[in-house]
């Protein structure tokens, strides 16, 4: 561990995971889009970093800018019109049942890990020479467990866009930012913000549809629906 | 294996007419797609009319790859360079893309004109997603390279998600945004696994990385993640919980080609991976095998307590996609003689155009049925026998060739398949097989039993357009007919060159 | 010369009228009646055509390959043909039977659609040159039964429809397993190629033992071997006419049939005897032919009777086959046609009784023969046949196979012959003696459950003609043996030239 990594390199990986524990666990909603905005830019910022001027501003035109909109539409807040009346997640599963998807989740996340650290020599020798690469882990773990943990849709969303980030920061960390790192990248990038924009059009939908409490759950709701006539 | 899927390299000068064909059949639909969005065809001749190049295109393909072999395309664009294939089975797979896709568009006007009208505000936009979906569809059977595959998948899975959500009503919509979330996670599930590729490996053409490729954690990483992510599209057992709601509710062309392509799809890209990456792995394709037999056991378990006639349907699929996991471990392993590998891989084939055509027809079926009694569940069939001879008439010889009964393309196929295990001495999965078999026999014929009931008091059955039953009876004698003149799709399937 | 078109063709009427008459309106019953008698007319022209044929020496055979290594093979030879014979003239004769039958009931669409897909599954089956081709109208034949079985479309019906489904799909899997163990072993083998199987005999003795386990297995549920013949008892809820071809005809008989091909055809009855499977089949037919007939001693109503007399019965097919000898094997063959013509006879008799008085129930009988004559000869004749008395057919059977049993050295197969034809007299006789003997409502004593007054004779033409025609043919069948195209003489032919050393 003789060379240090770049301090700057350091900062924005913190940074990073630090932005992604907010906008995936704080039940504020609004907030937490907020910093999802802020964490997009800071992703944009890395991609600079890395060298990737063109994925860059793909983060911040896609990543911060649409997938930001796609999210504030669907809690309402973009264009003032009807707004969801609860901003918060007021939702508690069965501790025991979230409990277990999220370790089931980060266990396979921790799998994935312990496999990348086997096949990949720059992990196993120093793995602070490759702050972000770690931050790339790290997000995607998270992203996974609360895609697992969370029921609210607008959570979900979120979490898969966590999640998004932090396997691109993975692929870039391990290719590189070669032509078809890249071409891989902004792919994953236009789907993850079409993908935002659907599920927003969907959670937009199904609250005039249903009301707010079609918003959490999965399936749970139709099964009652079914059940009760 | 890889080789079977022609994945070579070889420096095959390109014929004339082979890359305008091509050019046709991949972005022809998508034109269509805009075109249908504009016009809003409300009959089918002016659909079938716009059609006839599409069909045109597929068959001279078929012409080209029968008289010349495999053909190759390489296309530099900057720095990217994009790799196509066309080999004896991405013809076969084009060929039943677009006539499917041209059935569910002859449909689809049908459909929408006894649909509910609160239901088709959004029916406009059914055009240009079936278009990018057969398009992507027919792009995923050609490519020969990661990037491309993702951009199809994901083309593919987008637009299937936005066309299940179309109909808006609720149910559809819980459905439609638990299998887009779902999707979403599996294909970045899959690019992680093309990041550890790319990044070990430095390469994304699938023939290039046949050369390269060894076995080690990275190869078995990349292909539990790749795995994962195509087994959680495909729906393959225990990642298959989406699958039935989100049929039960789409519009019935789309749940017909959802279940009949945009599955088989992924198993498709599945197993084109693992056969580049892991060829002798024997665990990782004994445990898909093992989860296809709880599959067939539990899909068809959950098909025979089915109320509704679409989920049955649906939960069939599950139960019918286990079959072909069950086939993984003759494909995949180390020392299988060629001889078993040949039976395998034209029974996996030969079983997913079967069924896929049968799946489609039953779909179809189902939908008249539904549309003519009005009523979604099995019960609501009851008497139909009498009065909706042919919808149900379409639906059993769908349902011959989804259970397997000769002359059927899923019996030929199974028949390939239990020489495959027999000559392996695989009893479990012969076991697995017939009984399955008989499962989905008693299953099927749930839905005659009611049809048959002739002391019921008589519905008010809605008078269908026979051409509605015309397609669904079409598919479904397709799939019969198959199995009986399989031997030229399945020389061409064979053909090493 | 091969004129590989001619069995296809022959296959062919009888689905191209199945697809007319699905295509025709409900309503249309002369145009489907025309299609009906047309189609049967024309087939079985083809089908005498294709047997002469045969006499001739041409095997017309029609081939393409399904899979490499496999073939889909329509071959006319001379078992093949006689069993198309049957079921083609049998079929013109039920064919007018479910017309007059069926008269002013609804769903006659469905029924005689099906009907076609069935009869045309059987030609299938006689002409199938291998085990492939064989199993493929083997499946179409248990589907293609299904809406008949259930028909009616009550609770029991459908109750019936379900065991049969059960029973029969269940049989065909055990099949398609052997079939599938047994090209494993041999690759192609078609019915027509010589020997084959003695030399897998060393290496794989068990092996062999097990596929003809499976094989007859699987056959041995449609040929309703106890105890395998759960479903022929409840299936008697369908309609007269579907009891009279499923039980005479099509489903038992393809099964009985299909154990003839793999015990002379694909096994050959040298491997047979020497792998020592003829006795347990001998043994297992001797049980099935005790056990039917004693059952049919209990039963109280006309149909279910006759159902376990042709478990009872069919197995003397099997019987004849396990005798290994020519006379046994001629036995066989002359029982596949001769069963066939008798029963076909009872059950229009039970029909015709259902129909014109509403009987269901032996002892309703009283007297019948003095209000329905016709008919009730035409059931003297084939309940005599059944029990084995000289002019009629039955008698031809029971004497070839005594003396198979004897060529064959099992002599205890005569005794069980001479038990079953006295427990098929004393089903029979009461029943005949209640016909003539008794009084009944026809001489005053009470009256008839539901009579009908179908037609100016004792019942409806439809009805009438088709029995008495097949009683006639059953006791020519006896009467005539000796000439050169009767049952006894093809059967002796085919025996002879093909199946013996």
């Amino acid at each position: 561990m003789s060379a240090t990594p770049p301090l700057f390199d350091l900062l924005l990986a913190l940074g990073l995971v630090a932005l992604a524990l907010g906008c995936l666990f704080d039940r504020h909603l609004v907030r937490a889009c907020s910093v999802f905005v802020g964490f997009a830019l800071s992703m944009a910022l890395a991609w600079w970093q890395l060298g990737a001027p063109w994925l860059a501003l793909a983060e911040f035109s896609l990543g911060a800018g649409l997938t930001g909109c796609s999210l504030f539409y669907a809690l309402g807040v973009l264009p003032p019109g009807s707004p969801l009346p609860s901003r918060r997640d007021w939702f508690r599963e069965p501790f025991r049942q979230a409990a277990i998807r999220a370790v089931l989740a980060l266990a396979w996340m921790g799998m994935i890990g312990a496999a990348l650290r086997h096949s990949v020599p720059v992990m196993a020798y120093s793995p602070m020479q490759q702050p972000l690469l770690l931050a790339g882990v790290a997000m995607s773990a998270l992203g996974l467990g609360a895609f697992a943990l969370h029921r609210h849709l607008l959570r979900r969303l979120l979490a898969f866009n966590v999640l998004g980030s932090g396997v691109f920061l993975l692929l870039a960390g391990l290719t590189g930012t070669m032509a078809h790192a890249q071409a891989l990248i902004i792919t994953g990038l236009g789907v993850a913000w079409l993908g935002t924009l659907l599920g927003a059009m969907l959670i937009r939908r199904l609250y005039h549809l249903q009301g707010a409490k079609a918003l959490i759950s999965d399936n749970e709701s139709i099964r009652q629906k079914r059940q009760g006539p | 294996m890889s080789i079977r899927f022609g994945l070579v390299e070889s420096s095959v000068a390109v014929l004339p007419f082979t890359q305008p064909a091509l050019w046709v059949a991949l972005g022809l639909p998508c034109l269509l797609g805009v075109l249908g969005a504009w016009l809003r065809p409300q009959r089918t001749w002016p659909i079938l009319l716009a059609g006839l190049p599409l069909a045109a295109s597929g068959i001279v393909l078929l012409m080209i790859v029968e008289q010349h072999g495999l053909q190759r395309w390489q296309l530099e664009w900057g720095k990217l360079t994009v790799q196509l294939r066309l080999n004896g089975l991405s013809v076969l797979l084009l060929l039943l893309t677009q006539g499917l896709g041209l059935v569910a568009a002859l449909y689809t006007p049908g459909e929408l004109r006894h649909a509910d009208p609160a239901q088709r505000r959004l029916e406009r936009w059914l055009w240009p997603l079936l278009g990018i979906l057969v398009g992507s569809l027919s792009l995923i059977w050609v490519a020969a390279d990661l990037l491309t595959l993702y951009v199809a998948l994901e083309l593919m899975g987008l637009s299937a998600v936005g066309m299940l959500l179309l109909p808006g009503k609720v149910e559809s919509l819980v459905a439609g945004i638990r299998y887009l979330l779902l999707a979403l996670v599996g294909s970045l599930s899959y690019l992680l696994g093309v990041a550890l590729i790319l990044g070990h490996w430095g390469r994304l053409d699938l023939a290039g990385l046949v050369q390269v490729v060894e076995a080690g954690p990275v190869a078995w990483t990349a292909a539990a993640l790749l795995g994962a992510g195509l087994a959680l599209k495909a729906a393959l057992f225990p990642l298959h919980a989406w699958l039935a709601p989100v049929h039960g509710n789409a519009w019935v062309p789309v749940s017909a080609l959802h279940a009949a392509l945009v599955i088989k799809a992924s198993l498709f890209i599945l197993l084109q991976l693992w056969s580049v990456l892991i060829p002798d792995s024997l665990f990782a394709a004994q445990l898909v095998a093992w989860l296809g037999v709880i599959a067939i056991f539990w899909g068809g378990g959950l098909a025979w307590r089915a109320v509704e006639l679409k989920s049955l349907v649906a939960y069939s699929t599950v139960a019918q996609m286990g079959y072909l996991m069950v086939v993984f471990p003759l494909l995949l392993g180390p020392g299988i003689p060629a001889s078993v590998q040949g039976l395998a891989w034209q029974g996996f084939w030969l079983y997913l155009v079967g069924h896929a055509l049968a799946k489609a027809a039953m779909f179809l079926a189902a939908g008249n049925l539904i549309l003519a009694t009005g009523n979604t569940t099995l019960q609501g069939l009851t008497g139909a026998s009498r009065q909706l001879p042919l919808s149900l008439l379409a639906f059993g010889v769908a349902s011959v060739s989804l259970i397997g009964l000769p002359p059927s393309a899923g019996f030929t196929a199974k028949w390939l398949l239990l020489r495959a295990m027999v000559i392996q001495a695989q009893w479990a999965w012969v076991a697995a097989l017939l009984l399955g078999t008989l499962l989905s026999a008693a299953y099927v014929f749930r839905v005659f039993r009611y049809s048959f009931v002739e002391t019921a008091p008589h519905y008010a059955f809605r008078a269908l357009p026979p051409w509605l039953d015309g397609l669904a009876l079409g598919l479904a004698l397709a799939s019969l007919l198959l199995g009986l003149f399989a031997y030229g799709p399945l020389t061409l399937l064979q053909g090493s060159r | 010369m091969n004129a590989a078109w001619l069995p296809p063709l022959a296959l062919s009427t009888s689905l191209v009228a199945a697809v007319v008459i699905f295509a025709l309106p409900e309503s249309a019953w002369r145009w489907r009646t025309g299609v009906n008698l047309g189609a049967a007319l024309v087939k079985l022209t083809l089908v005498v055509l294709l047997g002469y044929r045969v006499v001739e020496g041409h095997y017309d055979t029609l081939r393409f390959p399904v899979v490499e290594g496999i073939d889909f093979v329509l071959r006319a030879d001379a078992l093949g043909m006689m069993f198309a014979g049957l079921s083609s003239l049998l079929w013109l004769c039920t064919t007018l039977y479910a017309i007059g039958y069926l008269e002013n009931s609804p769903n006659r669409k469905r029924f005689f659609g099906f009907f076609s897909l069935c009869v045309g599954s059987t030609l299938g089956i006689a002409m199938a040159g291998n085990l492939f081709t064989f199993l493929i109208f083997f499946e179409m034949l248990t589907l293609s039964t299904y809406p008949l079985v259930v028909h009616r479309g009550t609770p029991k019906a459908l109750d019936a429809g379900r065991v049969y489904l059960r029973y029969t799909l269940s049989g065909g899997t055990v099949l398609l397993l052997g079939v599938v163990l047994l090209y494993s072993l041999t690759s192609e083998h078609s019915f027509a190629s010589e020997g084959g199987l003695e030399t897998f005999l060393p290496d794989h003795r068990g092996l062999l033992l097990l596929i003809f386990a499976l094989l007859v297995g699987g056959l041995a549920v449609k040929a309703a071997m106890v105890p395998l013949h759960g479903w022929l008892p409840r299936a008697m809820v369908a309609p007269a006419p579907v009891s009279a071809l499923l039980h005479a005809v099509a489903v038992v008989k393809a099964g009985a049939f299909g154990i003839l091909r793999v015990v002379y055809d694909v096994f050959g009855i040298e491997l047979s005897v020497e792998l020592g499977v003829t006795t347990v089949l001998a043994v297992a037919a001797t049980v099935t032919i005790l056990y039917g007939s004693l059952r049919a001693l209990a039963q109280e109503e006309l149909k279910p009777r006759l159902a376990f007399s042709t478990i009872s019965q069919v197995s003397y097919i099997v019987l004849g086959v396990s005798l290994f000898g020519p006379f046994g094997t001629i036995a066989a063959l002359t029982h596949l046609l001769h069963q066939g013509l008798m029963k076909v006879t009872l059950f229009f008799c039970a029909g015709n009784y259902a129909e014109e008085l509403g009987i269901h129930r032996i002892d309703e009988l009283d007297g019948a023969g003095r209000r329905m004559p016709l008919t009730s000869l035409a059931f003297t004749v084939g309940a005599l046949g059944m029990i084995g008395l000289p002019p009629v057919a039955g008698f031809i059977t029971k004497w070839y196979l005594g003396m198979g049993a004897i060529q064959a050295g099992m002599p205890w197969v005569i005794a069980v012959l001479v038990a079953v034809s006295m427990l098929n007299a004393l089903y029979f006789l009461p029943i005949l003696y209640r016909l003539w003997f008794r009084l009944g409502p026809a001489h005053g004593h009470g009256a008839w459950p539901e009579e009908r007054r179908l037609g100016r004779l004792e019942t409806s033409a439809w009805l009438l003609w088709p029995m008495v025609a097949t009683a006639l043919l059953s006791l020519g069948a006896g009467l005539f043996a000796a000439m050169p195209f009767s049952p006894l003489g093809w059967a002796t032919a085919v025996a002879l030239g093909e199946y013996l050393p």
